[in-house]
């Protein structure tokens, strides 16, 4: 892995951490996304602490150093704190996350390792925990934080060893 | 249909969010209007994502019309005189980025820049990130 930036943003300092970032080079992009992830993250159905927990699991198999640093004070203030983060290893099976957190965590385990892989049984405990808009919502989550993760690792650039956590707002 | 709703199209699964469903399709309409990577060259990348998942489903749609001179050589693209070298050089990225974003090399990365510059590497990016998204999803979905 690359630890230079593949590209110098080299752009106007806005104070927005996304324009301010390479991803401000693409011009046409940079407001659909915001859009998209202020939708991800306020208009539900999901809780945004069901969507950290996703975006966590996600964070720590791609190995994203600065995603995996991140904790949304949105997500915080729904009710996630650092005790159930910590039970966010490969071993969570084990823990005290509830049954509907664990569900979030396998689900987002299948699109990373094995998405063709599903078992019957596990679509019925989804079905049966979850509604059709909050797995959709569940999937675009998941979709959009894996995106961005593997974008972050795939522009270079990234610190080898782990950052001390940071606390922001969701970029808006 | 699919195991948790009746529609029959990734686009009609994701209007059962409705609070989230023209957002992300503003999004990714985005990606078809880009001046620093053209729509035909991330076609070639969304339908070589399509194929590395073995997703019959995104291979069969068409986003942008391609020859079918390209689309019958995709697979086969580094031995093919049909691809541009701006082509090949996305799709060498697109492959490692499939298989392992953190093993792609800065001289694969360079390659794509001298061919559509800083702002069309990271575009190029982007846009992977959204279909390698969109594939896995519609798989999770059943398709």
């Amino acid at each position: 892995m690359s630890n230079q930036p593949r590209v110098s943003a080299n752009l106007s300092k806005t104070g927005n951490v996304v324009r301010d970032s390479a991803l401000g080079l693409v011009t046409e992009t940079v407001d659909p996304y915001l859009r998209f992830n202020h939708a991800i993250w306020h208009n539900g159905p999901l809780t945004a602490a069901e969507v950290e927990l996703a975006r966590l699991r996600n964070a720590r198999k791609v190995n994203c150093v600065f995603c995996k640093a991140v904790r949304y004070d949105i997500a915080i203030e729904a009710g996630l704190d650092e005790a159930k983060v910590e039970q966010i290893t490969d071993d969570f099976d084990q823990s005290e996350l509830s049954q509907r957190e664990k569900l979030i965590l396998v689900y987002t385990d299948y699109y990373l390792q094995q998405p063709t892989a599903m078992t019957t049984e596990f679509k019925q405990r989804l079905t049966e925990e979850f509604s059709a808009a909050e797995i959709v919502h569940l999937s675009l989550a998941i979709m959009l934080c894996n995106c961005f993760s593997r974008c972050a690792v795939s522009l270079g650039g990234m610190p080898e060893e782990d950052l001390p956590r940071m606390q922001i707002s969701v970029p808006e | 249909m699919t195991w948790f709703t009746e529609a029959n199209t990734q686009q009609d699964i994701i209007d059962k969010a409705p609070t989230l469903a023209p957002t992300f399709k503003a999004f990714y309409d985005s990606f078809w209007q880009l001046s620093s990577a053209p729509p035909s060259l991330l076609e070639l990348c969304r339908l070589r994502v399509a194929q590395l998942h073995q997703s019959d489903y995104q291979w069969q749609h068409q986003q942008i019309e391609l020859s079918t001179e390209k689309r019958q050589s995709l697979s086969q693209w580094s031995k093919s005189a049909v691809y541009t070298d701006a082509e090949k050089a996305c799709l060498a990225f697109t492959e490692v980025y499939c298989m392992d974003p953190q093993a792609i090399t800065d001289a694969q990365a360079e390659a794509v820049k001298s061919e559509l510059g800083d702002a069309g590497l990271v575009a190029l990016i982007e846009a992977l990130g959204l279909f390698y998204g969109m594939t896995r999803v519609s798989q999770l979905w059943g398709f």
